[in-house]
């Protein structure tokens, strides 16, 4: 076929096809769309009824209970909430122990907690919130409660406590107080803290004390002034409390004989601790400066001039710094602190400085998702080899890492999270990684399970010297109110 | 073979010619593409639609009802207040129910500026802590809604190309049927949709309805407004709702209802600061 006779024959096909698309092209684009929005989806109508556009959306069911247009109600001045939660766990790596030792294996908790919160408006936006827990573990009663120790029925068995009791609001215009047994989260990572110092944490099952639980209410007076962007805070702790550790005889507990009798010391006076903070918000980005007076958490065994040694605590003294810069969907940190005032046994009557920094970020591009990481170490000024030793196994670095996955699913109703916690660059100081999902079975009432494993490391970790079987599934059904 | 040249023989240089020609006029016959494509006219539309007086020192009651596909529904209560800053947005929110997320509160800064990320801070009541949340990621879920972030804030319009595409009347009202497509790959991952259709009110610029192809999926959203008040002579849409569909079924929706809404409140800036998130409502 000649040049002479294509001409004509494309000229044709090309005129049929635009002929074929007049129709089409005197119908507005997008007139299909429109009818996506039928007010009714006729009964019996087949799915593909109207085109693909035309057929995605149709009415919803009527909200069974309409609000009504009467005015307002004014809100109440009290309210009651709290929660009921039921949580378990399954050890399944114990081996059978030695004859006269508690039998880990199997079931480990069965925990019962009864959580109530009282909160009372007052006049002039002045607020009093009191709130108690108590809890009972049937698990000892289950297995017997002659297989554990005293310490570990004493300790775990059942508790009831107050949590939050205080009374908060506005002295001037930017100056509030809140005075009463609270909890003061300072610094900006999530996992690893380094300024976070005020209150003390639960750690009797490493990993796996609920989040809101965790840290440990203690009685103070703070007060907060606000000028322009800045927040400046000075708070005094009345009450000297420490962590809450595994007990003699728990499977976390790190030697198998007792530890030496703790000293505490007594509230207030002269034992009082002191916090100061200055945080700035700005645009982007936080910053935050910390000061603090207080008593080490973690005890150290000291000699007596007469007879045998005993825990306590170090009085330190803490100055820091933590900033947060977010560009993007990245969330990026960095918190360091100076603190002054720790002492050894192997020490003599020496104090020991340590520097303690940490880097981290949150990344928050995957949708419905964040995954997180932080790196901390904290490095020992002067160090001394005899530190080393037991019982104070201090090193001159430790470092810590902790990384963090979380992800959301079915509109929230699922989530998934999984985090890692390392000690020592490598691990090798020990690791723990935990598993777990929680669903909500429907509003306030979820379910929540995982599994959690322990590498107690080479190089000791009195946190998890004692964890290498510890490995447990975990499970919880939690009703809020 | 070496020194040979390469060339077309006349004849098909010349078809070849011929096929270019007619591609650009078969291009220049078939109907425009509406995709990528951005009118003034559009564009116009769309600033108004931004700039739309909605009030300012606003209070209001937000009700969230989230229903899946079994109709299973879960209820949130919100208690939310927004004031203007120039041109930027402060608006500051707290979960009233249930009981899980009660206390639970956000706090936004809505910067006008393109190219800005907006400020935000979530408090979360059983770690007593408040967290920034650095988000340029706008795709994802609010508060497990079929509303994504994204469609909660005002949309920085120099990320999108706009198409008019025809009026037409939807339940009794003259509308604008405005497609729009984000300029790149990266914003339609960060807001999470391919691209948008949008119905707006000629009379006064409300959004009634809009479709939205879900970015990297088959699903499409559908966003009605269901009812639409004029509250102290500002119009706004007192129920939407938003529909995820995959084909023809429906995968989930989400009904927010507004009420008791209060325009020229007199909030104060400081209302509006970290101090007030954390004291709760």
């Amino acid at each position: 076929m000649t040049a002479t006779r294509i001409v004509p024959a494309l000229l044709l096909v090309l005129a049929a096809l635009a002929w074929g698309s007049g129709p089409a092209a005197a119908q507005a684009p997008g007139d299909d769309l429109l009818q996506g929005f039928q007010e009714a989806k006729p009964p019996g109508a087949s799915p593909g009824e109207g085109g693909d556009l035309l057929g995605g959306f149709e009415e919803l069911k009527p909200l069974t209970a309409e609000p009504t247009a009467a005015e307002p109600t004014a809100p109440s001045l009290w309210a009651l909430n709290g929660f009921a939660r039921l949580d378990g766990a399954y050890n399944y790596a114990h081996e059978a122990p030695p004859p006269g030792e508690t039998d880990w294996r199997g079931l480990s908790k069965l925990r019962a907690t009864l959580q109530l919160e009282l909160s009372v408006d007052l006049p002039a936006r002045w607020r009093a919130f009191v709130s108690g827990q108590a809890s009972h573990d049937f698990v000892y009663e289950l297995n017997g409660r002659d297989e554990y120790t005293d310490e570990v029925l004493e300790r775990n068995e059942q508790e009831a406590e107050f949590r939050d009791v205080y009374l908060a609001g506005a002295l001037l215009p930017r100056l509030d107080l809140k005075v009463g047994r609270q909890i003061v989260v300072w610094g900006l990572s999530d996992y690893i803290r380094v300024v976070d110092v005020l209150n003390p944490l639960d750690q009797r099952e490493p990993g796996l004390a609920d989040i809101e639980d965790l840290r440990l209410p203690v009685t103070m007076t703070r007060l907060d002034y606000y000028p322009e962007a800045w927040n400046l805070t000075a708070v005094a702790v009345h009450e000297i409390r420490f962590n809450k550790d595994p007990a003699f005889g728990s499977d976390f507990f790190p030697s198998p004989q007792p530890l030496p009798r703790e000293e505490v010391p007594a509230d207030g006076g002269d034992n009082t601790e002191w916090g100061f903070a200055a945080k700035g918000i700005f645009s982007g980005w936080d910053l935050g400066f910390y000061w603090a007076r207080y008593f080490d958490d973690r005890a150290h065994l000291a000699a007596q001039p007469a007879g045998p040694p005993r825990l306590e605590h170090s009085r330190l003294t803490l100055g820091g710094a933590a900033v947060n810069v977010a560009l993007g969907n990245w969330l990026l940190r960095s918190e360091a602190a100076l603190v002054q005032g720790l002492r050894f046994f192997h020490g003599g009557g020496d104090t020991w400085r340590r520097v303690d920094a940490l880097v981290g970020f949150e990344y928050s591009g995957i949708t419905d998702a964040t995954l997180g990481l932080e790196v901390a170490d904290q490095h020992l000024l002067d160090y001394d080899p005899r530190l080393r030793q037991p019982p104070d196994i201090a090193l001159e670095d430790v470092f810590q890492v902790a990384a963090s996955y979380r992800q959301d699913f079915m509109h929230q109703t699922l989530q998934l999270q999984a985090l890692a916690l390392l000690f020592g660059e490598r691990g090798q100081r020990g690791s723990l990684q935990r598993v777990s999902a929680t669903y909500d079975l429907r509003d306030a009432v979820s379910v929540s399970g995982g599994v959690i494993v322990y590498q107690p490391g080479g190089d000791l970790n009195p946190l998890l010297q004692n964890a290498k079987d510890n490995d447990r599934v975990f499970f919880e059904t939690r009703v809020d109110f | 073979m070496a020194g040979t040249t390469h060339r077309f023989p006349p004849p098909l240089r010349g078809a070849l010619l011929l096929l270019a020609a007619l591609a650009l006029a078969a291009a220049a016959l078939l109907p425009a593409a509406p995709a990528a494509a951005d009118d003034a006219k559009a564009r116009e539309i769309m600033q108004r639609v931004n700039d739309r007086d909605d009030g300012d020192n606003q209070t209001a009651d937000m009700q969230m009802t989230l229903i899946s596909r079994h109709g299973e529904r879960r209820e949130r209560t919100i208690k939310s207040f927004r004031k203007d800053r120039g041109k930027d947005t402060l608006t500051l929110s707290f979960f009233l129910s249930p009981a899980d997320v009660k206390n639970t509160a956000f706090l936004t800064y809505d910067y006008d500026e393109p190219g800005k990320d907006d400020d935000q801070w979530l408090y979360l009541p059983e770690l007593r802590k408040t967290k920034r949340i650095a988000s340029s990621d706008k795709s994802g879920s609010f508060m497990g809604s079929d509303f994504n972030y994204s469609d909660m804030t005002r949309p920085d319009l120099t990320q999108y190309d706009f198409t008019l595409m025809q009026e037409v009347e939807v339940e009794g009202h003259k509308t604008w049927q405005i497609q729009a497509v984000p300029r790149t790959e990266q914003v339609k991952a960060d807001i999470g949709y391919e691209k948008s259709v949008l119905w707006v009110r000629q009379d006064n610029l409300l959004v009634i309805r809009a479709i939205r192809w879900v970015h990297n999926s088959v699903r499409r959203k559908y966003m009605q407004v269901k009812s639409a008040e004029r509250v102290d002579g500002i119009w706004i849409a007192t129920e939407m709702q938003m529909v995820t569909r995959e084909g023809n079924a429906t995968v989930h929706a989400t009904v927010l209802k507004w009420s008791n809404i209060r325009f020229n409140q007199n909030l104060s800036p400081d209302m509006f600061t970290v101090r007030r998130l954390e004291q709760g409502y």
